[in-house]
């Protein structure tokens, strides 16, 4: 038949694209997943300082705090670079108006200014 | 030779063959004549033919192929400079000597002339030639100033010594060529240096710019540039760039503060430097034991970290046994992602002046010496005639040259105040009485409205056009002005207080260079840290200089209102009858007019430090103090006060509440890699971290929404929110 003949030359060769998959960010939609900053803010409960006189065990604490929820929203970036990309993300508008209501949530309800 | 010629040559042989046969027409070093050089019989021909050559072939077809030719047949080393040494001194009145030694003076200006990489003219000859010329370059130089028989230097002055004493009216264009010529010579020779891609195979030593300095001093080349920049614009006028130039690479670099200091205490310095040099090591090397392993690196120990939700994270080698901060720390030096960055714009061509160089005692003798002189007589001639030209465009000006000129004011502006420390130093030492304290008169000519004006639209115009490095210089150039108007204003003259009092006035009030400073201190973004130390700089000592204008007391005030108006009385006692004004300054009304304008300063002075206060003049500052470990203890002082300033001073702490900023802090003083614990800044730093901490433990816990706000950067007014607990008012001030 005509495919013996034709060595398979004339048949349609079908190219695949391999698409890479995509690399993973950390960006506006992964810190406003469940694991991003609503767990930072349920975890933020448990963490205690123990004030005057301790200032560098407290701040280590704080630290390493930060630096495990990190390490469990993004693990392949380091401490830092992970921070920095954080505060990039912070500058996104959804980001930016998800903040507001945060910090509009411990405001005081029965303000006067509010109103106005 | 068969094989020599068959070989494709970089350079076409016919040119090569004319050339090399002009060369060794030139001359030669005759063996009946006990090696002495003589000269060809066309030597002079030669010579020229030469010149055109150059001009000719390589200028006009824009090659570089016939200075190639020329490197490679040694023309400097083994013919120029001999016949230039050959010329003797008592011998300058023969024409025909002068002739060729100042025709040998147009070979080599072009020959050591500065090679630029200019992309778009460049073609396929420059990439091919000039590494191999870069090179020889270098080797003309040090031929040039490590001549052993003859000044060479010298003997290129003395060409022009017959022009240069004619008056400035009579010259003509040619007197006024070899003038130039000279001056360009000098020029070449400071300015060639290896560039930073090139491995200079040779003795670096005799390159260097410690013998560059010998030379200029032994062969009485400093007599020569005081005695142009000190008359220039009555004998000389067009020459002031090049003078310039020759300036600007003598001292790039150098360090002030070693130039002033005497041998002796020098040498103490010296010895203290060591010592201070081995404890900073022993320290480094402490940190790094208290942090090693204990046992072998097989030993193979492994802790599991218990994280929530039942998880487990695995951390090899001991650290994490002792202590969880090393442990995290370990876990996440494993790490291999490194998110993409990008390149620092920096500059490292030979205008770049922010890599230090330091000098051989001789050299710092000699130069220090020269810095005196011309601080005493060139300073304001040649200053002066500059920005004259700048400001009127003058065409001989390019664009480059004022980033020197105002490399260059900053840098004897500081030499100025630097010496007379050394010099107060040792009237104190004596202590004789202090009568002949010179005023500010040596370095006027920068400090006056005009400068003011320059420097301000080249900060205007290199802040708008992105142009850094030239930025950079100009930031300089201010900082030093404010630094050395500060110092006048303590001077024990009334009349250098007058002046002072009266630039500072001006500064104080104009908002447009409040904005600009903020706005340069608040963007800066990958300019390199040469240009983040000279915005940093220029941040702190604005600041505190206008703070302390704004403090000064009630008295003070009146005192110098009080010598305004003696003045004024004496003016009009020697005018005549214009008096009335004095009707309405009574000593009861300046105390309290005094006081309302100390009010009104001290508010204005509020006004001007919140423009500091936004997340992107920290984030600069952050990022210098991210250097801490290489910066000197005035630099580190720098971003302490401004953290001072923004935490305690303006209570606006919780700008600085943020992850990274409190990380850098904690490793700062809890390492690893951490300030040294015996340096005397140390306990600063410590005690600014410590109460940072309390005072952020003590928000997270006042304020729970502070957790997520501490990842990110805060506006003004959510800062505020949270610092205070209420939003701010917004006062329509006029």
């Amino acid at each position: 038949n005509a495919n013996d003949t034709g060595l398979g030359i004339d048949e349609e060769v079908e190219v695949s694209k391999n698409i890479r998959v995509p690399r993973v960010k950390l960006d506006e939609h992964r810190l406003l997943s469940a694991a991003g900053i609503p767990k930072l803010r349920r975890k933020a409960k448990d963490l205690k300082f123990k004030g005057k006189g301790h200032e560098y065990s407290d701040a280590a604490r704080l630290l390493a705090f930060y630096q495990l929820w990190l390490d469990d929203l993004f693990p392949k970036a380091r401490f830092l670079d992970a921070l920095a990309m954080v505060e990039k993300a912070g500058h996104k508008r959804q980001l930016q108006t998800m903040r507001m209501e945060w910090i509009n949530e411990g405001r005081p309800k029965s303000s006067v200014r509010e109103d106005s | 030779m068969e094989f020599d010629d068959s070989r494709k040559d970089v350079v076409d042989p016919e040119v090569r063959a004319y050339v090399s046969s002009l060369v060794s027409a030139l001359g030669g070093n005759g063996a009946d004549e006990d090696g002495r050089y003589v000269l060809g019989d066309d030597a002079l021909a030669c010579l020229r033919d030469l010149k055109k050559w150059l001009k000719l072939y390589d200028e006009k077809a824009n090659r570089l192929d016939v200075a190639r030719c020329l490197a490679e047949s040694n023309l400097v080393g083994g013919d120029l400079l001999q016949i230039l040494a050959a010329w003797p001194e008592n011998a300058t009145a023969d024409r025909l000597k002068s002739k060729i030694a100042l025709s040998c003076l147009e070979l080599l200006v072009p020959l050591t002339w500065p090679l630029e990489k200019n992309t778009e003219q460049m073609t396929v000859n420059h990439h091919r030639h000039m590494p191999y010329l870069q090179i020889a370059q270098l080797g003309y130089k040090r031929a040039v100033i490590n001549y052993d028989g003859a000044r060479i230097l010298h003997t290129a002055v003395r060409c022009a010594l017959p022009s240069m004493a004619e008056a400035i009216g009579d010259r003509s264009t040619r007197d006024e060529g070899i003038i130039k010529l000279v001056l360009y010579f000098l020029r070449n020779i400071v300015m060639i240096a290896p560039p930073p891609s090139v491995q200079y195979e040779g003795d670096e030593a005799e390159i260097s710019r410690s013998a560059t300095i010998d030379a200029f001093d032994y062969q009485d080349i400093f007599h020569l540039l005081l005695t142009v920049s000190s008359s220039m614009g009555e004998d000389f006028n067009t020459q002031d760039i090049v003078v310039m130039e020759i300036l600007f690479y003598l001292i790039k670099g150098v360090d002030v503060e070693t130039l002033f200091q005497d041998d002796e205490k020098a040498g103490n310095v010296k010895v203290d430097e060591m010592v201070r040099l081995r404890k900073k090591e022993a320290a480094m090397l402490r940190s790094y034991q208290s942090n090693a392993p204990t046992r072998h690196n097989r030993f193979g120990a492994m802790v599991w970290l218990q994280r929530d939700d039942a998880k487990m994270t695995t951390i090899s080698g001991q650290a994490a046994l002792t202590d969880t901060a090393r442990g995290l720390a370990k876990m996440d030096s494993t790490k291999k992602f490194k998110p993409p960055r990008r390149a620092i714009k920096g500059d490292t061509g030979p205008m770049d002046f922010e890599i230090p160089v330091t000098l051989s005692t001789q050299a710092n003798k000699h130069l220090s010496a020269f810095v005196e002189d011309f601080l005493d007589a060139g300073f304001n001639p040649l200053f002066n005639h500059i920005r004259k030209a700048i400001d009127r465009e003058a065409e001989r000006v390019l664009e480059y040259h004022k980033r020197q000129f105002f490399y260059l004011v900053s840098w004897f502006l500081s030499a100025e105040r630097a010496r007379r420390k050394s010099k107060k130093l040792l009237v104190e030492r004596k202590s004789s009485t202090a009568d002949d304290i010179d005023n500010f008169a040596l370095v006027a000519s920068v400090l006056n409205q005009e400068m003011f004006v320059t420097l301000n639209r080249a900060m205007d115009s290199t802040f708008e056009n992105k142009l850094w490095p030239d930025l950079s210089a100009a930031m300089r150039c201010f900082t030093q002005i404010l630094l050395t108007v500060q110092e006048m204003s303590e001077s024990p003259l009334e009349e250098d207080q007058d002046i002072a009092e009266n630039i500072l006035n001006r500064i104080f009030y104009e908002e447009e260079t409040h904005d600009r400073v903020a706005s340069i201190t608040r963007t800066y973004k990958d300019q390199g840290f040469g240009y983040l130390d000279s915005c940093t700089e220029l941040t702190h000592n604005y600041l505190r200089i206008l703070e302390q204008y704004s403090k000064q007391n009630v008295d003070l005030q009146v005192r110098s209102r009080r010598r305004v108006r003696r003045k004024k009385r004496s003016a009009g006692e020697a005018g005549g009858d214009d008096s009335n004004n004095d009707v309405d300054d009574s000593e009861g009304e300046d105390e309290a007019r005094a006081e309302k304008t100390t009010r009104e300063r001290k508010f204005d002075f509020k006004r001007f430090a919140s423009r500091f206060l936004s997340q992107g003049c920290i984030d600069t500052f952050v990022a210098f103090t991210n250097y801490y470990n290489d910066l000197k203890p005035s630099q580190l002082k720098r971003s302490h006060r401004f953290f001072y300033r923004i935490a305690f001073k303006q209570e606006m702490s919780v700008m600085l509440f943020r992850v990274d900023i409190v990380a850098l802090l904690y490793k700062m003083i809890k390492g690893p890699e951490g300030l040294d614990p015996q340096a005397s800044h140390f306990k600063e730093w410590d005690d600014l971290v410590k109460q940072l901490i309390k005072k952020c433990t003590r928000k997270i816990q006042e304020r729970p929404e502070l957790v997520v706000e501490l990842l990110f950067s805060k506006t003004n007014g959510t800062a505020h929110y949270l610092e205070y607990g209420y939003e701010k008012q917004t006062v329509t001030t006029k």
